[in-house]
């Protein structure tokens, strides 16, 4: 580009500017007056701009309704939002720790419980191999039993 | 604005209170706090959202800009100017606008008597009128965009939006051209 190209762009550019300038103001809202074609119509498409978005000052009135609506909004996307105790809890894709956590615990009570039982009833019958029987069958309720909430937790 | 003092720790007028002081007022507990951010910073947002949006979505916009920034200020690190931050908020928004409307409609292709409705004491004329620049907006490069939005939508003069792109002024202006022209272009 040639040193009067460059100082003609930049001249262009100052004129747009302070032709945008005015616009803003208010000063200049009839027609683009430019002598330069290309000038002229960018003032041109400067001036359609404003015309179609004209200034709008929002009222203060008209702020404060818009802040009421906004909050009662904002409690009504919390109602929904919130989900119940026991739903976010039982929620495990959302918390897995929490998933997990409780099939660890429901294992533990489930083999206390089961221990007892499985002990005195083979017990009885051979007298010797209680503790090695009765732990296949706690182990096999305890697969059972994750499978069965890695099933449920995939369902939801 | 109702309220010109704030119960606060300063008993500074609330125009005098910075975005920042403000901010850490919200996360301290002060909802009142975040009602000034709202009034001081809702002509821009809602200025910014109009330029873009139809006429019956502006304040629906505006309403999830301000529900996104009520969301994530107790993380708001001030790495930027809140200003700057809401900003882009609400270009994202925009965004998630079209994106969404996009899956049910064309926007240009919404009934004109329905965003008539909504529009008082403006022509058909100059309801197409908005609606066709508005489109030819949405087709520009985005640093286009954003100069034609800086200057017409939010007002600012070319040396504040020198600074804040981190141009100088000639390049600004420059830019300003290259936008304005690509909109005529558009629009031709």
């Amino acid at each position: 580009m040639s040193p009067t190209n460059q100082r003609n762009d930049l001249e262009i550019e100052r004129q747009l500017a302070d032709f945008a300038d005015q616009v803003m103001e208010g000063k200049m809202n009839q027609s683009a007056s430019s002598v330069d074609d290309e000038l002229l119509g960018l003032e041109e498409t400067i001036l359609r701009l404003d015309r179609a978005f004209p200034k709008k000052i929002i009222e203060d009135a008209t702020s404060k309704q818009m802040l009421v609506r906004l909050k009662a909004r904002m409690r009504r996307e919390e109602q929904v939002e919130k989900p119940s105790f026991w739903k976010s809890l039982f929620n495990f894709q959302s918390s897995p720790q929490m998933g997990m956590a409780l099939a660890v615990l429901a294992v533990l009570v489930l083999a206390v419980i089961a221990a007892p039982v499985l002990t005195s009833t083979t017990g009885t019958a051979t007298g010797t191999a209680s503790s090695s029987t009765s732990l296949p069958i706690v182990a096999g309720m305890v697969v059972l039993l994750l499978l069965a909430l890695y099933w449920f937790g995939r369902k939801k | 604005m109702t309220t010109n003092y704030m119960q606060t720790t300063t008993n500074l007028p609330v125009q005098e209170i910075s975005d920042e002081l403000l901010i850490q007022q919200f996360k301290d507990g002060s909802k009142e706090a975040f009602d000034t951010l709202y009034y001081r910073h809702l002509p821009r947002v809602h200025n910014r959202v109009r330029y873009v949006v139809p006429e019956s979505d502006v304040e629906d916009v505006t309403q999830e800009v301000f529900i996104a920034a009520l969301k994530s200020l107790p993380s708001f690190r001030g790495d930027s100017q809140f200003g700057t931050w809401l900003r882009t908020l609400t270009n994202h928004k925009v965004a998630e606008f079209y994106r969404k409307r996009g899956r049910k409609q064309e926007p240009q292709l919404a009934p004109l008597s329905e965003a008539l409705s909504h529009m008082t004491g403006s022509t058909s004329q100059t309801l197409e009128e908005r609606i066709y620049i508005q489109r030819a907006l949405r087709e520009l490069p985005d640093n286009y965009q954003e100069v034609i939005l800086l200057r017409f939508a939010e007002d600012l003069q070319f040396n504040e939006i020198a600074e804040l792109t981190n141009q100088n002024l000639e390049a600004t202006k420059s830019l300003f051209r290259r936008a304005i022209a690509a909109l005529r272009t558009h629009l031709e």
